[in-house]
């Protein structure tokens, strides 16, 4: 696990919106100038779930999916790393950070990586 | 702008087709539908192939260049279409488009897709890699995953039970059992995936809150349409149907960056500008086939192309007002849940089974009684490339 979210989001110079990707205009005003920004703090879950039926490239029997919003806003999906009988609830607050999430040709692909605060 | 009539129709059985190649299918349903309009030995001016994954699974391009050659349609103008699981509806806007202008006169459509060639693990996996790059595939996220998120919002925003979806499942695998194109023929019982405390081990957890009942089968299969200006048919030998309206709209590519993610807008606006194209509102509408990949998303389409009111669509189907004989029979065919979702197939198919039920060909059991106006929800990603179709029957 590293403890920096390699994270980069886009906030609109002209309105203001956050964008996460990055799009080449403003979804809001068309605007190309953006500043970045990294996500704060700690992460509300929006929404989740749990995938049984993997795509391949994943050799476990499920995964955890879910987005949530950072303190300053920034929305991101993110793999949920906890055990199958672990309650969760949309509304509850995730520590972030970034770890592996997939294997490609023998390496470890890093992400977002949520884990229930507290 | 001329007024297009869709002339002939066909499809072939969903399933699993091991014996058929992804070519084999798509000239089997053109030569139906162009049996079905009386163009057996004759040529077309164009053809639009809808396909998602033939460069993907079959390791196959240019699909549409092939066909004509298959089909001895050539010189024939030839493309193929792709736009995710819309790809079959996106073939049927190219040849609307095409023949409404005054650019070509015959335009036959196929769509077609061969899932079945490779394991559940890759088609997962090639469906997947319509969501982002970077953003989202990564994760391991997959259209199952994507639909589990949103019935979970929602759920909690209309107060969706599993009950409703659970009937959604049950109704459209009913009407599979009636449909000898349908992939699924088994009939299901609210004891059997629902009810019973063993209901689980028949349908487990796919998407976590979706259920495996909750989900369309993995498919092959093919469906074609041949189309021709209205003013152009003299006598013709089966009741007329035009497409009166089109409308499709895109959202943004992840559901993070919707404002409200149980807001389907591009669902919204592609029936708007559908109806008002076709200068009829929802209440005209006897007869709908809505995209339901997963069960939600009949419930969710049924409220966002105007049927019912937000958060009166799982009320709608737990009444029975969805079924045939109901206020607006959804998925007569089965829907994607029971005919099956070959992705490229399915915008064109939709478009076959109302143009069947419009010509009021089908059996009793089938047939919506009288229906002269329908309309079509083809969904692309997750429901950020949609479109709709309405159908209207011309009594000439
Ligand atoms: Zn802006």
């Amino acid at each position: 696990m590293k403890k920096e979210i390699e994270i980069v989001a886009y906030r609109c110079k002209k309105c203001g919106k956050i964008h996460y990707p990055f799009h080449d205009r403003c979804l809001a005003c068309k605007s190309r100038e953006f500043e970045k920004i990294k996500p704060e703090g700690m992460a509300k879950l929006l929404t989740y779930t749990r995938i049984y039926n993997l795509p391949w490239g994943f050799d476990q029997r499920y995964l955890t999916i879910g987005v949530v919003e950072f303190e300053n806003g920034v929305r991101a999906m993110g793999q949920i790393h906890v055990d199958e009988s672990a309650h969760l609830e949309t509304g509850m607050v995730m520590k972030p950070e970034w770890g592996p999430v997939r294997k490609q040709y023998g390496e470890a692909v890093y992400g977002l990586v949520l884990k229930p605060a507290g | 702008m001329r007024d297009v009539a869709v002339i002939g129709v066909g499809m072939i059985p969903f399933g699993r087709r091991d014996e058929d190649t992804l070519m084999d299918m798509l000239a089997y349903a053109s030569l139906k539908a162009l049996d079905d309009a009386g163009l057996g030995d004759k040529s077309v001016d164009a053809v639009y192939v809808g396909n998602m994954g033939g460069g993907v699974i079959q390791h196959q391009t240019a699909i549409a260049s092939s066909l004509v050659d298959r089909l001895s349609l050539l010189p024939a103008a030839a493309e193929t279409v792709e736009n995710g699981p819309a790809s079959g509806g996106s073939a049927v806007k190219a040849g609307l488009l095409a023949v409404a202008s005054g650019y070509y006169d015959t335009v036959l459509v196929v769509g077609g897709e061969k899932m079945r060639e490779v394991t559940g693990w890759r088609a997962t996996d090639f469906v997947a890699t319509l969501t982002h790059p970077q953003v989202e595939y990564p994760y391991g996220i997959t259209l199952p995953g994507m639909a589990g998120m949103f019935t979970r919002l929602y759920m909690e925003k209309y107060g969706v039970t599993r009950e409703a979806l659970v009937s959604v499942a049950i109704k459209n695998q009913e009407m599979g059992g009636l449909n000898p194109y349908a992939h699924v023929e088994m009939a299901i019982t609210k004891e059997g995936i629902f009810d019973d405390p063993a209901a689980i081990v028949n349908n487990p957890v796919a998407a976590d809150p979706l259920h495996l009942y909750d989900a369309c089968p993995v498919s092959d299969g093919a469906a074609a349409i041949v189309l021709c200006p209205l003013e152009m048919l003299k006598s013709p030998a089966k009741p007329p149907v035009i497409i009166a309206g089109f409308g499709q709209a895109t959202d943004t590519q992840t559901l993070q960056e919707r404002e409200d993610p149980t807001d389907l807008k591009a669902v919204t606006l592609a029936a708007q500008q559908a109806f008002e194209r076709a200068r009829l509102k929802p209440s005209d509408i006897h007869v709908a086939e809505l995209h339901d990949a997963f069960t939600i998303l009949e419930i969710a389409e049924s409220e966002h192309v105007g049927f019912f009111k937000k958060g009166e669509g799982a009320k709608a189907a737990l009444a029975g007002k969805t079924r045939l004989g109901g206020q607006i029979p959804i998925n007569v065919s089965g829907g994607l849940k029971a005919r099956g979702h070959p992705v490229g197939a399915t915008g064109v198919a939709q478009v076959v089974d109302i143009v069947w039920q419009l010509r009021h060909e089908l059996p009793k059991n089938r047939q919506v009684k009288n229906a002269q106006n329908g309309l079509t929800v083809n969904f692309g990603g997750f429901g950020n490339n949609v479109l709709a179709f309405v159908l209207r029957r011309v009594e000439k």
